[in-house]
């Protein structure tokens, strides 16, 4: 029995979601929005094991919904799905706590493929958003970055990044370096977690510096 | 200041230039008063103190050694003395020779006899006395007067005492006399004349029109002001070196005196406010005393009157002598600390002018020889031209300083402007391209959200799997469109990176094994957002051919890197590409389209194929 969040604006889009999530997880309760406003009001009333979010909506955009999830719910899989491929658009979204994208337009089959996978902690990693990934922690690793506690990611999670950003694939990885694919994933995941904690502080500490924190309670 | 040693060198050398020549004249004029042999030198006369219109017959007259000084032989005595001398004719001389009396000084007044008959003198006997102590006399003495024997020379001098003078240089006195041929006294004359008077006058005018070029200098810049007192300074020497060649005036001698002392103070002051205005110690405090000084000096001249004239004057030279050398002493002190090169040469000069003029103080007490003091006359306003020189020199710099400055602040401005313009100008071709990536991201947002949820919906609404994937391939298209509308620049390495993960994912999932072998090492290049979506879909497509058609179970990639171009070669083991009746190779397989976007980045995209050989696709693109 799975709750899932489905948040997307176009009603044949979500429809085909909606069914495609039914074929593979046939027992799932779907919660359906079209708008941030409306998903937002689900997060606070539903537990969710799994969201579906759509990043480009009428009212705003995805990411304040993956944020809302991950602070109301951290245990949720936000999963985004959306149109867009490129790391500008997908990087937010991760740093607030997405755990994987999956493109809109891929076939019924790849698309299941995907979301299973992810829902099996075995989330994508391209190359653009791992040389993201790794250009965000060496920011984070220079001394006069912040004063906050730093989040690291460790030597076997930063080679497997970098394998990523050279092209190499997830399998391709874990032969070159004689790990398990549930290893290496479970490395994916760590980074993907690593990334929205260290994002995560960052964002409280800039609140706090601005004032917002106080003001706020 | 790198040049100012060089300055101080040369000051330096004009200083020692100065003094050589001063001590070089002293000697030379004192050998030639005692070189000539056929000229006598008569150093005693008869004397009588009487003031008729001859040599008194009846007075007593008494022997008197020459030089007299009446200070010493009779002291207090203003008025008339008679000197009367007998000579015989030199018997070596020529008998048509010109005899002449020289007569080095005889303050203030002299008239000369010869054997009764008057040769020399104005012979006024009333009215101010005439002011020659400063002239060398020289009289030359009649043949027709001449006997070979007994000659007989009265000499009337008319003089003050020295209480009635200011300087002892003008109290009365007559000299050693001299007799001899013309022609060679009149040397000694001309060069006893030249260095007494005509040097002060040619130094008088010098200073006075560096004084004027000074004030006007001066007076126009407010930094340099010192200048004005120095320029006053001279020409208030000039004026008062006057004295010297002045010899009638229109005043009695006594008036005379007291002008004369009357510019002391004023120069003086001008001295000590020029030395502290030019070591920055300007105060009003000092310039109100040195003013008052200027009223004081006259006034105490006045309570004392003339008759003790020379004794105040003394007490004041003390005092002025004194104030000058602690003002030398203060000026010093500053140059030392402030400016080491400015200390040396104004230091040397200054101390020189001090000896100077202590010389000036101690031959007031009558303990040198009188007669060899002209030296000052022109050894101490020749230091004051040193000084002037100096100072001009300086002002000279400080122009040249000023004018470099103005340059370099000019070459400033000019940098500066030209990087205002620079910067302008990257400012507006930022702005320009900050609208234009607006408006490019403005374009790509409408393209996702009105075309790209259009035919994403086409994608998964369609019936026909045909319409879906052209719908799904219409997207792909659409989103590398906007990335090569809005993106940025991509490093080659990472563009490889991309291709390689979607290539080798790709083939993976079709089940064609992928050999990949990219370019080793460092790649720092760069290739546009445009060159990369379309090699991408020129390696999209051919990948899809390979999976689409070929049959391959195995694909090759080899990517290369040159200094100006990209080399990928893709290379299955698959069936190949059939032949089209025209010889051409199948258009179906999107090889043109393939070419065509190779052509447009000014690359080439060469296919090889046949029937049972695979396909090699050869794309080669300048970077």
């Amino acid at each position: 029995m799975k709750n899932v969040l489905l948040l997307e604006d176009l009603p044949e889009i979500r429809a085909w979601v909606k069914a495609l999530v039914l074929q593979v997880f046939p027992q799932a309760q779907i919660s359906e929005a079209a708008r941030v406003h409306d998903a937002l009001a689900l997060v606070s009333a539903v537990k969710f094991d799994l969201a579906l979010v759509d990043l480009g909506l009428p009212d705003g955009s995805g990411v304040e919904v993956v944020a809302a999830l991950r602070e109301a719910q951290p245990d949720v899989q936000s999963v985004v799905v959306t149109i867009h491929d490129d790391d500008e658009h997908l990087f937010p979204a991760l740093q607030a706590g997405a755990f994987g994208y999956v493109l809109k337009e891929q076939p019924r089959e790849y698309f299941a493929e995907q979301l299973n996978r992810i829902s099996q902690g075995e989330p994508p990693l391209s190359p653009s958003i791992a040389r993201r990934v790794i250009a965000y922690f060496a920011a984070q690793a220079r001394p006069q970055a912040n004063a906050m506690p730093k989040v690291q990611l460790t030597d076997r999670e930063s080679e497997v990044l970098l394998r990523v950003a050279k092209g190499y694939t997830l399998p391709e990885i874990g032969v070159q370096l004689k790990l398990s694919r549930h290893t290496i994933a479970d490395y994916v995941k760590q980074i993907y977690r690593k990334l929205n904690v260290s994002s995560r502080a960052e964002v409280a500490l800039e609140a706090q510096r601005l004032g917002l924190f106080e003001r706020s309670h | 200041m790198p040049c100012a040693p060089t300055f101080a060198l040369a000051g330096l050398r004009a200083l020692a230039g100065c003094v050589a020549l001063a001590i070089g004249l002293c000697g030379g004029v004192a050998i030639a008063a005692d070189a000539k042999a056929p000229v006598r030198d008569i150093r005693q006369a008869l004397a009588a103190v009487a003031d008729s219109p001859q040599f008194p017959a009846d007075a007593v007259a008494v022997v008197q050694a020459l030089p007299d000084d009446w200070s010493h032989s009779r002291p207090g005595y203003e008025g008339t003395v008679w000197y009367q001398v007998t000579f015989d004719r030199p018997a070596a001389a020529d008998p048509e020779a010109v005899l002449a009396l020289y007569v080095e000084r005889a303050c203030s007044d002299l008239e000369v006899q010869l054997n009764g008959r008057r040769i020399f003198g104005d012979g006024r006997s009333d009215g101010p006395v005439t002011r020659n102590c400063y002239f060398p006399l020289l009289v030359p003495l009649p043949l027709a007067l001449l006997q070979a024997q007994g000659n007989r020379l009265d000499l009337k001098v008319r003089g003050q005492a020295l209480e009635h003078v200011s300087s002892r240089e003008r109290a009365a006195g007559l000299s050693v006399l001299r007799i001899g041929p013309l022609a060679e006294l009149s040397g000694t004359w001309r060069s006893q004349q030249f260095w007494n008077v005509t040097s002060a006058q040619v130094v008088a005018v010098t200073l006075f029109v560096l004084g004027v070029f000074m004030i006007g200098v001066g007076w126009f810049n407010r930094r340099a002001s010192y200048l004005v007192y120095f320029g006053l300074l001279a020409i208030g020497w000039a004026a008062l070196s006057a004295r010297i060649w002045v010899s009638e005036l229109p005043v009695s001698s006594a008036t005379a005196e007291f002008l004369v002392s009357l510019g002391i103070a004023p120069i003086v002051g001008l001295a000590i406010a020029f030395l502290l205005s030019y070591a920055r110690l300007k105060r009003r405090s000092v310039e109100l005393l040195l003013l008052a000084q200027c009223v004081l000096l006259p006034g105490s001249l006045a309570i004392a009157g003339p008759a003790n004239l020379y004794a105040v004057i003394t007490v004041w030279y003390w005092v002025l002598g004194l104030e000058v050398l602690a003002a030398m002493a203060v000026y010093l002190r500053v140059a030392w600390s402030r400016q080491r090169s400015e200390f040396w040469v104004m230091g040397a000069n200054l101390i020189l002018l001090g000896v100077l003029l202590a010389l000036e103080v101690v031959l007031e007490q009558d303990s040198v020889s009188i007669w060899r003091r002209h030296v000052l006359h022109y050894a101490l306003p020749m230091l004051v031209l040193v000084v002037s020189f100096r100072l001009v020199q300086v002002f000279a710099r400080a122009l040249r300083d000023a004018e470099a400055g103005r340059t370099t602040m000019e070459s400033r401005v000019q940098e500066a402007t030209a990087e205002i313009e620079r910067n302008f100008a990257q400012l507006a071709e930022l702005r320009v391209e900050q609208v234009t990536e607006k408006e490019r991201k403005r374009i790509a947002a409408d393209l996702h959200d009105d075309l790209g949820a259009k035919l994403l919906t086409i994608v998964h609404t369609s019936e026909s799997e045909r319409i879906s994937t052209l719908a799904r391939e219409a997207l792909e298209e659409m989103r590398l469109s906007v990335r090569g509308l809005t993106g940025k620049p991509v490093r080659v390495a990472d563009a490889l990176a991309d291709w390689r993960a979607e290539i080798v994912s790709r083939l993976g999932q079709a089940g064609i094994e992928a050999d990949w072998n990219g370019p080793a090492g460092e790649i720092e290049q760069l290739m546009s957002a445009r060159a990369v979506v379309q090699t991408t879909r020129i390696l999209r497509e051919a990948v899809s051919n390979i999976i689409k058609h070929s049959g391959a179970s195995h694909c090759k990639v080899r990517c290369t890197i040159g200094d100006s171009e990209i080399g990928i070669v893709v290379q299955d083991n698959g069936r190949g590409i059939p032949l089209e009746l025209d010889g051409r190779l199948d258009r179906g397989h999107g090889m043109s389209s393939m070419k065509h976007r190779a052509k447009a980045l000014n690359g080439q995209c060469l296919v090889e194929s046949g029937p049972g050989y695979g396909t090699v696709i050869r794309l080669t693109l300048p970077l």
